[in-house]
């Protein structure tokens, strides 16, 4: 028999990808205004994507992971230039700022849609990542879900590795 | 008489979004000044005429709880108003900014139309 608690974390992990793709979807609407596409969630402990620049931001409190937004050379580029308004050409500090904040805001719309469910999380402060072969690991016995979407600039990906406390 | 911005996130990304969003709301403001963190905010509200101050709430070094803590035991600056511009809209953060002083709060994902709606009457 199941108790509340595994009752609620059985309806997180069904809710969690939709909630990533609503935050997501959320914030290019609003920010970006640049229309992007969901593909079919990844799962797994070995999930392959391809990245040249990785924004993450740690969870804590009653879930704990990370949410990280991984992104092509030109979807980055694309998507930094959509946001700030002008041609950004190189992978700098504007780039890394632009993806570590759409990371911070997904885990944003992320904690207000866990509050729904008294699952309180905190959020750290957004790191980011540029190489040409990045691999984020998994956490073990956590959930691992990354949501590739398509843009006009090329794909990126948004993770949620989670784990309940 | 148009009013003097403070603008403070560690994220220069959003400070320039916000500064856009101010302009495509239409607003009329003076001169922006911006702070990449609560103690370079209470730095720039010591030496400049600023108006009203738009404050992130996770930010490194000085946070904006501890920015408004501060700034609320300072006579020369305590009464310039600020508004909270968050990822962070959770009751009790934001009620605790509140009782700090702060006057509003907008989460972040925003559209110009929301900047306009929540800050129009401020402006």
């Amino acid at each position: 028999m199941q108790t509340d608690a595994s009752c609620n974390e059985h309806v997180l992990q069904e809710n969690c990808t939709q909630y990533l793709i609503a935050a997501t979807q959320d914030v290019f609407a609003s920010m970006i205004f640049m229309d992007i596409e969901p593909g079919e969630p990844l799962t797994g402990s070995d999930i392959r994507f391809q990245t040249s620049l990785s924004s993450m931001i740690g969870l804590a409190g009653d879930l704990r992971g990370l949410v990280a937004v991984h992104c092509t050379r030109e979807a980055a580029l694309g998507i930094t230039s959509s946001m700030l308004g002008m041609d950004v050409e190189e992978l700098d500090d504007d780039v890394k700022d632009a993806i570590g904040e759409i990371a911070n805001m997904v885990a944003g719309g992320m904690k207000v849609s866990l509050a729904d469910h008294n699952v309180k999380i905190d959020l750290a402060i957004p790191s980011t990542a540029v190489g040409k072969s990045i691999r984020v690991s998994s956490l073990s016995k956590g959930n691992r879900v990354l949501v590739p979407f398509t843009t006009s600039a090329g794909t990126f990906g948004v993770e949620l590795q989670y784990i309940f406390a | 008489m148009a009013k003097n911005v403070l603008l403070v996130d560690d994220s220069s990304t959003m400070r320039k979004i916000i500064s856009r969003s101010l302009r495509q709301a239409g607003l009329e403001f003076g001169d922006i000044f911006e702070a990449s963190d609560g103690a370079e905010a209470l730095d720039v509200l010591e030496k400049e005429s600023v108006d009203i101050v738009l404050s992130d709430i996770n930010m490194p070094n000085m946070n904006g709880i501890e920015f408004l803590r501060e700034k609320a035991s300072r006579d020369a600056i305590k009464d310039i108003p600020v508004f909270m511009i968050s990822t962070e809209t959770g009751d009790d953060i934001i009620g605790e900014a509140k009782s700090l002083g702060a006057v509003g709060a907008l989460k972040k994902p925003f559209t110009p139309d929301k900047v306009n709606e929540v800050l129009g009457p401020l402006m």
